[in-house]
This record gives C-alpha cells, structure tokens and sequence, in this order.
C-alpha cells in the first residue's frame, strides 16, 4: 500500500515537473519583468547599473582570433598584468545566470581557413569574422537585421559608419546586409615627432593637413638635423602599405577604387587620373623618405625617443599606445587625420574586426545577447585596458583612461571617416597586383602611367578568370 | 613419436608468422596518421585541381585550372623563374663551398668536432627567425653588411628594395641555413675514403691536387648526387624565408614571389583552392622531372 502511494506521489511529482517545464517555452521572451538591476563596476572600476536576467540558459561557445588569454598574465617587457577572458566569462554568466561561455582561441595564421572549417561543421555559436564577406556570401552567418529590430538594439550607441563598414551579402541577396556587430575598431592616423619639427622650426601638422602642406614641411626637414646633427627624413610610411596610402590620397583628389561587393562584379579605376596624380605625389614624396621605404625598411626608430622620421603617413592604433604611454615619448609625438576627400568627408580604409553569429548555431538568443554584450562599456573598456583594441562604441570618449591619453581623442573620432564598406578587392588578387605596381613605378621600373595601366588590365584579367 | 625437424621448423615458422601481425598492430597508429593526414589530402588536392572550389562551393572545371596556370598566369611563370633562379645559384654555390670547407674540416687536426658544431647551428635555425636577424643585416642604413662594404671603399647596396639583390640577400640566407648539413654530409662521406688509397697514390707520386681530384672528388660523386637532389627539392619548395622578407606578394616587385608563395597566395589567402591544388601538382612534377635529370646527369642509380 505504501509502495503504491509513493509510486503515485513521485509520478505526480514527474508530471508536474513536465507540465511546468513545458510551459516554459525555447523561445526566449523578452519580458521586462525577468530583467533585474544591479550595480556593477567597469574595468576601470566604474559603478555602473548592470541588467541581469534568468531568461536564458545553455552554453554559447565564441570563436577568438589573436592573443587571448583566458587567465590573467603579465606582460614581458612592459610589466603590465593583463586580465584575462575569464573576467568577461564571469561577467556575462552573472549578467546571464544559468548560462555558460566557452571560448576557442585561435591564432592569426590561416584563421580564413580555420574559420570556415569551424562554421561548417557548427563548432562555435559567435564568431570574429574579420573576413565577413565571404563567410556571408556561402550563407554561413545568421542575418543580424531581425535580431536588432526585435530587441530595438540601438545601433546610434556605435561610432558611425561601423556597422555600414562590415555589412555583407548573403548567398541570394543583392544588396548589402548587417550580418555582424563591430567589437574591434581599427583606423589609421598620421603621426609626427614634435622634436624633430622644433628642431628644425617648422610649424607642427595641422589637424588635417594637406598634401601640399605634408610635402613642405617633410622637404623642410629632411638633411642634417641642425641640432643634432643626425640625418632626418621628413616622411615616411609602413612600405607594405604604399597601395593603401596611395589609395588614400586618390580617394582624397576626388578619385574611387572601383565598384561592386562580389568578386566576380568588381570593376577598377587603377589607372584613373586620381590615381595616377596620386602616385605622382607619393613619388615626389619618396625623395624625403628613407632608403628602402618602399620595402618596408627605414621606420625602426619611429615611435622611439631615437627617431629620425619626422612624419609618419600612416600608423595603426598600436603604434599610438605604445608611443603615448611611454614615459619618455608621450610628449613626443602629435597626431593628425589621413588625407580626406572634403565632398564625402570620407578618408582612409575601414579595418577592424566584427563578431557574428554562426546561422547553424543552436543557441541564437543567447548568442545574440553575447553579441550586444560584446558592444557593452564593460566588455569594450575590458579589450582596450587589456588588449589595446580600438573601442568601437561612442562612450569610449567617457572612460579616463581613453581620454587622458594624448591623441586617443582624434585616433577614435578618426574611424567614423573611414570609407565603408570594407574594400572588398583587398581580399582577392587585386590587391597584390596593385602593391606590384606601386613597387614598380616607385623602384623606378616604369612610369606610374605604365604600371597603374598595368595593374588595371591584370586586375580586371583576373575578374574575368573567375569562374 | 619425436618431432622431425621439419616440423619443428614448420611450426616456429607459423608461430613467427602469427607474431609478425602483432607489430602490425603496433603500426596501425602510425599508419592511419599518414593515411588520413597525408594520402588523403594528397589524393583530395588531385580531386580539387579539377573543380573551382571557394573551400564550400564547387564546381567541375576539367583541366582549365592547369591550362590557365599555363597559359595565361604571368604571375605563375614569375613564380617559377624567381625559385629556379634561387635555386640554382644556391645549390651551385653551398654544395662546392660546402664540400671545401668539410675537407678543411676534415684535415684539422684538432677541434673537428667544434667547427662540425659551428657550422650546423645554422641549420637547426628557425628560418623565420634567421629572416628577420638577416633583414637586419641587409639594412641599407643600419645592416652591418652595407658597413662592411662601405669601409672598403664599395658603395652600400640597397639589398631589399632591388629585385636582383633580394633574390641574393635570399640566395645568401638560404646558403647559410643550408651549409652545416653539406658539410656534415661531406665530412661523413670524406672519412669513408680509405687512407690507402692516399698512401698508394703518395708512393705513385700524386701531388695533394692530383690525389684530390682523383681520388677525393670521384669518391665524393654519390654524395654530390645526393645533395643535389636534396638541394632542389628543398630550395624548390621554398617559401617561409621569402614570405617574412617579402610578404604575400613576394615584395619588391613579386622577386621573391615563389611557386608556394604562389599556391599559398591563391589557395589560403585567395581560397582559390582548385587553382592552388592545381599549382601544387604542377610544383609535384616540376620536383619529379628535376629530380630525374639530376640522377640521370649524376649517374645515380636509383
């Protein structure tokens, strides 16, 4: 009789538990009712009202490109702890309780090939798609568009142009889509050595030079320092970046790479006036740069307290770091904007890296959560503190840290200029044809004519070889 | 009834004969590692020079990926030129300079050891690393080797920015990392050598030349075969040292641009992966074919 009674009050007890959790439903809802405030502190140590909510459950695995460290470690050379994701983890699974993150780290060699292999075989929820375009274009990625209305994500707290930047197409569409979320910003600025200008008495870059006013002032300081008697160059640029640069100043002459998304649509203007004015320029700029400029040699000392490159006509946001938290060169050195073209208010190719998510994945309510959590001041304080990645949120502008560093202000107001979308010949061949020729008009093989006429026959050869 | 031999015999041989599966067993690790990781991609590369294929989507193009690698793929035959050259010249140069330089070594008296030491560091040298020490030292303002030049009175050499001289700064690179195992290979063969063959020759007469050229270098011809046949097949693969002093595009003006730089380029840069797997099996029978004339010009027998 006991046996019995205790056989029914447990599959009373059985049914009633699948009766509740049926009710609960795999839809997640957002119900304002589930969100609970509470305070919370940013990496620099902020209070700041976080959101929780039990809404969600289940584990999102995120894809990581690059140096991450789940623990937190020291720097070697500058001493510096770095935490490590673990922080974020616990983080967002307090933000989120009953969820779990994982993450797979990975390094930068084929990450392409690495990639597209994970998304396959649906290994990860949340990736970094650096290469977002193509992923895209075979339907890998879920479409972001339907997330961000249901959720009134508030695309306006994102520096502008970021989302246009990595917008994409999927395998049917025609027209440029938001298949991820920025989380990396990248830009590049110009920087010049204050010294070296006081030194020879020349007045500093303006805010936006010129190229006439660049050109001056890097001829005014080229020769024997008079003060230190070292031998200066008045310019210089990372040589693997001269088909960049010189794109930048076309674009800035009124002039456009080209048209089109798909590769198989591309069309070049390589050799169109702009072009060719532009790499005349950067010609006449060669005589005030260092030997082996063009091939990557003769910047060394940049960033350093022995430099000897007055101009720098292009620096990635770790050179800014690196130079302005360092004792001896926070002073140093200034920062100006790439070249612009005044009727688009545009200038400088758009970089960085966005997250998406997986279309396979199992968890995309919680991934998605992931992706806006990945936009918060939390987790984007967390990358520049730790990682030095350029914010890409509006309210970096708040955090004492990003402001009290000299430049920052410029280096972040500078990525909302940057052309969008993202070149998309950079990542085909292209691109390297154009670097082929720059070399060769600027080792003195052809005339800029020749080479740019050149590049623009093989570039549009190898649209058509596409089959 | 006592066992003959016979049966003895056929008996330990049918218990050798079930022991030997046992070590079979013990390969089967080894063996299903070079079949999924080595046979497999080899025979799927094969598959995929055939198809245009972006790693997902594919499509059969029959033999055009070879054809248009053939006919109408500049870049590729720039590719094929820049390695024969370095290969060429770095093979000509490290395997006599090698084969001298094992002989001194090998008639030192003392310290044989040490130099044998000394020179295979090199090889053992990460060569992505030895790269960026060797973009140093090629520096057209800082390099110790323009100094060098400069102080006797030569005029310093832009080595990196020029076509030609970057090949060299890669010939040198490639020379230098290669050297130690020459002479390690030299000084092997060179103590095979009888001394009485030197005794004999002495009593004869010979000159230390004639004993060289008769006795030393003829002896020395299977270990040149050798290494030449090793020195083409490594130099034409040739790839990491390129790719750290001259990028993906094989900079300055695509000098350093390599067949693999090439297959690397268009395959995990590109994901042209047909076209990739086609250049590699062009890059297969290119190895095939050298290989062969160089056995056939050095008379080795296979």
């Amino acid at each position: 009789m006991f046996k019995r009674g205790l056989a029914i009050a447990l599959a009373g007890t059985l049914a009633l538990s699948v009766l509740f959790t049926g009710c609960s439903s795999d839809e997640p809802e957002n119900s304002s009712n589930d969100v609970k405030q509470e305070e919370s502190k940013t990496a620099s140590g902020k209070e700041e009202v976080k959101e929780t909510t039990d809404e969600y459950s289940g584990t999102v695995t995120v894809q990581m490109i690059g140096d991450w460290e789940m623990e937190t470690t020291t720097d070697p050379l500058t001493g510096v702890k770095r935490e490590g994701l673990e922080v974020v983890k616990e983080e967002f699974e307090s933000r989120y309780p009953g969820t779990t993150v994982e993450y797979v780290i990975m390094g930068w060699d084929s990450y392409t090939q690495k990639t597209q292999t994970m998304l396959s075989v649906n290994e990860c929820d949340v990736y970094q798609v650096p290469g977002i375009a193509a992923f895209a274009d075979q339907g890998f990625l879920e479409p972001l568009e339907p997330y961000i209305e249901k959720d009134g994500y508030d695309l306006g707290q994102l520096i502008e142009g970021q989302i246009d930047g990595w917008k994409a197409m999927g395998p049917d569409e025609t027209d440029l889509h938001i298949y991820g979320l920025p989380v990396i910003g990248d830009t590049r600025t110009m920087m010049y050595d204050k010294e070296i200008f006081d030194q020879w008495g020349v007045e500093y870059l303006s805010e936006r030079p010129t190229l006439e006013e660049i050109k001056e002032k890097a001829a005014a300081m080229t020769g024997t320092n008079p003060v230190t008697g070292v031998q200066n160059y008045g310019i210089a640029w990372r040589g693997r970046d001269t088909a960049d640069t010189m794109v930048n100043i076309a674009e800035s002459l009124g002039g456009t790479w080209g048209d089109g998304f798909r590769f198989k649509e591309l069309t070049f203007n390589f050799n169109s006036p702009e072009f060719v004015q532009a790499a005349d320029y950067l010609l006449e700029l060669l005589a005030y740069a260092p030997e082996g400029v063009v091939t990557g040699q003769g910047l060394e000392t940049f960033g350093t307290s022995q430099n000897n490159v007055a101009i720098n006509l292009r620096v990635g946001p770790n050179n800014y770091y690196n130079t302005y938290v360092t004792p001896d060169t926070i002073d140093k050195y200034g920062t100006s904007y790439l070249f612009i073209n005044e009727n688009e208010g545009m200038g400088g190719m758009f970089a960085g890296s966005p997250y998406s998510i997986g279309a396979t994945s199992d968890n995309k309510d919680l991934a998605w959560e992931y992706l806006k959590f990945m936009t918060s001041d939390f987790y984007q304080e967390y990358q520049w503190k730790n990682y030095q990645s350029l914010p890409v949120i509006k309210s970096a502008t708040e955090w004492d840290d990003f402001v009290n560093i000299p430049g920052m202000d410029l280096v972040l107001d500078s990525m909302k200029y940057l052309w969008t979308p993202r070149y998309p010949y950079r990542a085909g061949q292209p691109r390297g044809i154009l670097t082929d020729s720059v070399e060769r008009f600027m080792l003195g093989e052809s005339t800029t004519e020749e080479a740019l006429n050149d590049a623009q026959t093989q570039a549009d050869e190898w649209v058509a070889s596409l089959k | 009834m006592q066992p003959t031999m016979k049966t003895i015999s056929s008996k330990n041989h049918k218990k050798m004969k079930e022991q030997s599966y046992v070590w079979y067993l013990f390969l089967l690790p080894a063996l299903i590692g070079i079949i999924l990781f080595m046979v497999y991609p080899v025979l799927e590369s094969f598959r995929l020079s055939f198809f245009s294929s972006n790693g997902v989507k594919e499509t059969f193009v029959g033999i055009s990926n070879y054809t248009q690698l053939i006919l109408k793929e500049e870049v590729f035959w720039k590719a094929i030129f820049n390695t024969f050259y370095m290969a060429i010249f770095q093979v000509a140069i490290a395997v006599p300079l090698g084969f001298v330089i094992a002989t001194l070594i090998n008639n030192l008296p003392h310290f044989k050891d040490l130099f044998k030491v000394l020179f295979f560091i090199p090889y053992i040298t990460s060569l992505v690393a030895a790269s960026m020490v060797f973009m140093y030292l090629f520096h057209p303002e800082m390099g110790p080797i323009n100094y060098l030049l400069e102080s006797i009175g030569l005029p310093g050499i832009n080595w990196l920015s020029d076509p030609l001289s970057a090949k060299w700064a890669v010939i040198i690179l490639g020379i230098w990392n290669w050297m130690g195992f020459v002479i390690v290979i030299c000084i092997a063969n060179l103590q095979t050598i009888p001394a009485q063959l030197y005794e004999a020759a002495e009593i004869d007469g010979a000159n230390s030349f004639q004993k060289f050229a008769y006795i030393t270098t003829p002896k020395m011809m299977p270990t040149f075969s050798f290494l030449l046949i090793m020195g083409f097949i490594r130099t034409l693969q040739r790839f990491g040292e390129t790719y750290t002093i001259g990028g993906l595009e094989g900079s300055p003006m695509r000098s350093l641009y390599t067949i693999v730089g090439f297959i690397y380029d268009r395959g995990f840069n590109g994901t042209e992966y047909g076209l990739a797997s086609a250049a590699a099996y062009i890059l297969f029978m290119i190895i095939m074919v050298v290989t062969l004339i160089n056995m056939k010009l050095s008379k080795m027998n296979v």
